[in-house]
């Protein structure tokens, strides 16, 4: 896949032989799947690197298309205000996807398919709007009639404004994947719950996503307008979002390019083939099960993965790094405190009153047989799980009903008792990731320098010769043996300089000698930065190596706190643990 | 990949290009897919049949005629790509076309009258774009007619009207306002429902308190079925007669001989219209297609009506050129299985018939000769 | 007072129809957390089964063999084929039965041909109820679904396989450590969950025109009543099936039926966004 402007040159080459070579009339035929490939790009872009499944991205085409026949009605399709008009929707649409995503994303709908239905029930609703409204929309029959953009001719003028569209638009998914918002993106279909601890409002990015892939939808629509001289409910209806995701997905939904070519491939073959083969429909179908089947990556995978084999992959330039911005993270200070906080789910009490408090330095192990609540107490902190009742504040600043994306503003990082790092995710981009969280604001999401951000603590990290990160720098990290998945995610959690790191059980799953190092990192990063730690954990080697102080919980309340030794000679605490195993 | 395909599209159309051209080519536009894809194969079926009779009387001016057919039961971007396709490169010279409405103005913006086409099929009227020839029946055709006959011979004089929400049902029952007023009838209700509805059952209410002795229907294909299969279950078939004006042998048959009791069809083909042509087309069918044989209908059916039109509007004319056809079109005539029709404006007086389904089968009751299509252009 | 017994005899038979047709998409994503996208298809499969027997001369009753076989055989070959390398890939599993749906559709034109069919009523004719006639069939089918409601329901808390079931959806790891073969129960699931469709269509199918893209009413109007009474449970099903209908009836008789369309469509929406869990939530 070379570089960007070498996969650009290549496109524009091969998009301006069409006409050349097929004549006006071939352009013409392969105009319309170019502007169903922008639609069908959306679509990609929406599915591939936001994660979720728009079912009706026609309600973008079709808004696009209706408003740009109506206006060039009236305007009898004077160039600058009908440009002007399709930028107008096509941010109108954005908008209305970015408000849409944000409020079904920031309830508890994930990204699984209750969204895709909601999309699904809206194109209906859409659908039958534009059929049954004959005084805004010319019902079934369409709105036609209309003069094309600046009086281009569809068989020729026009195809080049369809070049000038499908280049932007894909030079601008190349470069979303080589900037910060590309990899942001990555991260979100990687690992969602890790991006949030990162300080990432997933609703937030996901609305982005949508945003742009309404945006891109739209503008194809308007297009669209120009081309067929008439749009009719079709453009807005069911069929066509459905042909969009077939056409990403056979294409390739994870490449910027490849629901173009599914779209201009399946479409022009149907085109051409629909009257002379027998059963064409079945086939197409047959090979969209094929693909949902064996080729996930679609047909962009086969391609990328025969340039590879030529020696064409990408070849990652190293950067020298830029020093890094101070994190948000840092600056906060104070004292952790829990107060009479409880959470309970169904009927089960797990957080019964608990109290607690960890000094703003130093290091508090918070032990505890199974099921005495400790990680549900660090979800308490991290707002992860709603509380009933108590406050929990940092310094004095109230935590709870805050959101977990809040968290690492506040000063607060966690790492999770099973490892999750960005498992797609090269180590690199891993911690790329991990350096702009709690750095980063919205404009240097759009450039590319962030990428290359390096701070004191990682680098200390990654320069400790018992840290075999940079060896595996271009390693997959669902590659990683567990143990390195356990230092890479410790990496993850203080790349922002956090002041408060919770840490749940970080040494499971590692070799005596990997807990060795893990205890001296932390222990290193706790005296560099004079942080507050907060880990929970059953190896008592490591709660004597590190221990500050210990806290006992037992039954959703603390048992006991204080200094290691006071814990061992309290009698409550002995109890506990010897009845507590059976 | 994209040079390839570019280098296959070309070998493509330069072997179309280097096809024998001697011969009259004709695009036959058909649903092969799609809510109308059932009308495909009846249409084909006529459309060769009509190809034949048009070569045995001479082709047009002397050239046998050979069809191509496309398929436009899809939207209407993908449908006027195989129009552009035959157009552009298959040489096609004129089109017959029986589809929807809104392929129909997608089709209309692409020819801009550059090439004679012929629509066929059962429509709202109103299509006046130069170049364009419309034989199939319009409401005006379908119930100037037949809404008096009903009043005097079934005593209907209450209609509800019920159709699906688009273009053609709604101008229907604004046609069929104006005509059952002027026939001293009264309208008691008007409904539409969205395409594809399945539950007719607050409608069949309104319709039996409304006290209907009539009822309009005209929704399309499976949601006619349905609406008619609840609408006897319900017993309603007692109070009200039916006339539909899109219920063909295959809706009939869906609807199922059980269900139909006083259900009437209005348009200009039926199966067993009782006449020495009509027999002959339907023998001609079976002798032709054997098994295979589509039922015959009047939505397929009007395909060969469309190329005995453009056969006529050839020959008249002395060749395919539009404006040639355009300076003949008024007054040309021609015959097929539903009688003599006669282009008035570009569109057809034709005989209608009306048919009682009551038995399952459809039985003409009674027919009208030379009903004027209600469109005037200007 | 005839208006309003007409109005709840049709809107129980739509709460009633409506729930024989979801309770196989229902039991296929309750018990293994697949959108079956071609569940209309299987629907669409078992109305043709009387239609098969009426052509081939065969008595009414040889619908329901007829149907069994057709219906399983295809729902067996689609499990072991393409569904059972998908259980816990949600995405793929709804786009691969949607491409399934394409496929089972366009087969059914080859077969069975695109024409619309008719299946003649059992049970013909008109029950008085008061001054209102009510459709015979239709009061045999709500009784039906009713009585057949009710025997699953009883079934389900009671019997072994029943408890079998939970525990493969409540843990499928658990489940089969403990010596449940998931796969088979798996399997078994996805048939029956099929089947039910095909049984579902096979009875409503004097009601309905046939044809074969009828499918897609069925699934989208399955779908919604799944949405709103929560997805993968009995009692969720009926309660959404009766919000849906109700609605839907009720809407479309107060205004038009244009608005109990939309009305259902904003109903499921707001569902998704505000109560994904639906208004029956399993403990």
């Amino acid at each position: 896949m070379g570089s960007i402007v070498g996969v650009n040159l290549a496109l524009l080459a091969a998009l301006l032989l069409v006409p050349v070579l097929g004549g006006a009339f071939f352009a013409w035929q392969i105009g319309l799947f170019l502007i169903y490939g922008i639609a069908a790009q959306g679509v990609g872009f929406a599915w591939g690197r936001g994660g979720f499944l728009p079912l009706g991205n026609a309600l973008f085409f079709g808004l696009g298309a209706y408003s740009a026949a109506a206006v060039l009605r009236v305007t009898d399709g004077a160039l600058l205000v009908n440009l002007l008009a399709m930028l107008i929707t096509a941010l109108a649409c954005g908008a209305l996807a970015f408000g849409l995503a944000v409020l079904l994303f920031r309830g508890r709908i994930g990204s699984g398919p209750g969204f895709s239905l909601v999309t699904l029930a809206l194109v209906l609703i859409a659908g039958q709007i534009a059929e049954t409204t004959p005084a805004l929309t010319g019902g079934f029959n369409g709105l036609s009639g209309y003069a094309p953009l600046a009086g281009l001719d569809p068989f020729g003028a026009f195809y080049y404004v369809i070049v000038a569209l499908v280049m932007l638009v894909s030079c601008g998914f190349l470069l979303i994947d080589r900037l910060p918002a590309g990899l942001i993106l990555r991260g979100l279909v990687a690992q969602e719950g890790r991006l949030e601890l990162l300080g990432f409002a997933l609703h937030r990015v996901k609305g982005w996503a949508f945003a742009v892939s309404a945006f891109v939808t739209s503008l194809a629509g308007a297009l669209y307008a120009s081309h067929q001289g008439i749009v009719t409910p079709q453009a807005i209806g069911f069929a066509l979002s459905a042909e969009l995701v077939i056409w990403a997905a056979v294409g390739g939904r994870m490449s910027p390019l490849g629901p173009l070519l599914g779209a201009v491939v399946i479409g022009w073959a149907s085109a051409t083939l629909r009257d002379t083969v027998a059963w064409w429909e079945v086939a197409v179908a047959a090979v969209f099960l094929l693909v949902i089947l064996f080729l996930p990556g679609g047909a962009m995978d086969l391609v990328n993965r025969a340039l590879h084999r030529l020696g064409l992959g990408p070849r990652p330039k190293a950067l020298p790094p830029l020093a890094a911005p101070a994190s948000r993270a840092s600056t906060a200070t104070g004292a952790l405190e829990l107060s009479d906080v409880g959470l309970s789910a169904g009927t089960v009490t797990i957080l019964d009153g608990l109290s607690l408090r960890a000094a703003p330095q130093g290091v508090l192990c918070v032990i505890g047989p199974n099921g005495a609540g400790k990680t549900t107490m660090l979800n308490a902190i991290t707002g992860r799980m709603p509380t009933q009742k108590g406050v929990v504040s940092l310094g004095g600043r109230r935590l709870t009903g805050r959101a977990p994306h809040q968290m690492l503003a506040q000063g607060i990082a966690r790492k999770m008792q099973v490892p999750t790092v960005f498992a797609g995710l090269t180590v690199a981009q891993n911690l790329q990731l991990a350096m702009l969280a709690g750095r980063l604001n919205w404009r240097d999401a759009l450039r590319p320098a962030p990428l290359r951000w390096q701070g004191d603590t990682l680098a200390a990290l990654l320069d400790d010769p018992d840290v075999p990160l940079a060896a595996a720098w271009l390693k997959s990290a669902e590659h990683l043996p567990q143990g390195h998945r356990q230092l890479l995610e410790l990496a993850l959690t203080l790349a922002p300089d956090p002041r408060l790191v919770l840490l749940d059980e970080p040494a499971a799953g590692m070799s005596p000698a990997e807990t060795q190092i893990m205890v001296r990192l932390i222990r290193a990063y706790q005296q560099r930065s004079g942080a507050a730690v907060l880990i929970i954990e059953h190896d008592m080697a490591l709660v004597e190596a590190l221990a500050s102080e210990v806290a006992v919980l037992h039954q959703g309340r603390v048992l006991a706190q204080g200094t290691l030794a006071v814990i061992r000679a309290d009698p409550q605490v002995t109890a506990v643990y010897a009845g507590g195993h059976k | 990949m994209k040079r390839l395909l570019i280098t296959t599209a070309l070998g493509l159309s330069l072997g179309v290009a280097g096809a024998a051209m001697a011969d009259v080519r004709l695009g036959v536009l058909v649903p092969d897919s799609g809510p109308a894809g059932l009308f495909g194969p009846s249409a084909r079926q006529a459309a060769q049949l009509a190809a034949e009779d048009i070569n045995t009387a001479g082709g047009i001016n002397g050239e046998p005629v050979e069809l191509i057919f496309a398929d436009v039961g899809l939207p209407p971007a993908q449908a006027v790509q195989s129009v552009q396709r035959l157009w552009r490169a298959e040489g096609v010279q004129g089109f017959v076309g029986m589809h929807d409405s809104a392929v129909r103005a997608a089709i209309v913006g692409q020819l801009r009258g550059q090439v004679p086409y012929v629509y066929t099929a059962v429509y709202e009227g109103g299509e006046c774009a130069p170049g364009t020839y419309v034989t199939g029946e319009t409401p005006a055709q379908q119930l100037a007619p037949v809404i008096p006959w009903l009043a005097e011979h079934e005593g209907a004089t209450n209609w509800y009207l019920i159709g699906n929400d688009y273009n053609w049902p709604r101008d229907t029952n604004a046609a069929a306002q104006e005509i059952i007023a002027a026939s001293g009838g009264s309208v008691v209700g008007e409904e539409y429902v969205p395409l594809g509805s399945s539950d007719f059952d607050a409608s069949l209410g309104r319709i039996r308190a409304s006290g209907a002795d009539a009822v309009l229907v005209t929704l399309v294909g499976g949601d006619s079925v349905g609406f008619n299969v609840a609408y006897a279950a319900f017993g309603l078939d007692a109070q009200a007669l039916r006339l539909g004006t899109l219920i063909e042998e295959n809706t009939l048959a869906g609807i199922g001989a059980a269900n139909a009791n006083r259900l009437f069809a209005s348009m200009g083909f039926f199966a067993s219209i009782d006449s020495d042509t009509a027999r002959a087309y339907t023998d001609r069918l079976t002798a032709q297609f054997g098994a295979d044989a589509a039922q015959p209908n009047g939505m397929g059916q009007s395909v060969y009506d469309g190329l005995m039109l453009m056969a006529a509007l050839g020959n008249a004319a002395g060749s395919l050129d539009s404006d040639a056809v355009a300076a003949v079109a008024d007054g040309a005539s021609f015959s097929s299985p539903r009688g003599m029709a006669t282009l008035d404006g570009n569109h057809v007086a034709q005989t209608i018939y009306l048919a009682d389904g009551s038995s399952g089968a459809f039985e003409v009751v009674t027919s009208f000769d030379a009903v004027p299509s209600g469109v005037t252009c200007d | 007072m005839d208006t309003l017994v007409l109005f709840t005899l049709n809107a129980t038979w739509q709460i009633a129809a409506l729930a024989l047709m979801a309770l196989g998409l229902a039991l296929v994503f309750g018990l293994l957390r697949i959108m079956n996208m071609a569940h209309g298809e299987f629907v669409m499969l078992g109305a043709y089964a009387p239609v098969l027997a009426a052509q081939l001369g065969l008595p009414a009753l040889a619908a329901v063999p007829i149907c069994l076989m057709m219906v399983g055989l295809t729902a067996w070959l689609v499990e072991r084929l393409v569904v059972r390398h998908l259980y816990a890939r949600m995405f793929d599993s709804l786009l691969a039965t949607w491409a399934l749906s394409i496929l089972m559709r366009k087969g059914a034109e080859l077969v069975f041909g695109r024409q619309f069919r008719n299946v003649a009523s059992p049970l013909d004719g008109v029950t008085q109820i008061g001054a209102i006639g009510y459709p015979s069939y239709r009061l045999a089918v709500i009784a039906l679904v009713l009585a057949g409601g009710l025997g699953l329901w009883l079934w389900y808390r009671r019997s072994a396989t029943g408890l079998r079931l939970k525990a493969m959806v409540d843990n499928p790891a658990l489940a089969q450590a403990v010596g449940i073969n998931t796969a088979r129960l798996s399997a078994m699931a996805f048939v029956s969950g099929c089947l039910m469709a095909g049984l579902a269509g096979m009875l409503l199918a004097p009601t309905l025109s046939i044809s074969p893209g009828m499918g897609l009413d069925a699934l989208i109007r399955s779908f919604f009543a799944l949405i709103v009474g929560g997805l993968g449970s009995l009692e969720g099903l009926a309660l959404g099936a009766s919000v849906i209908g109700g609605l839907q009836s009720g809407l479309s008789a107060a205004f038009t039926q244009t608005a109990g369309y939309l009305g259902v469509l904003s109903l499921a929406i707001l569902f998704l966004w505000r109560y994904p869990d639906g208004l029956y939530r399993r403990r």
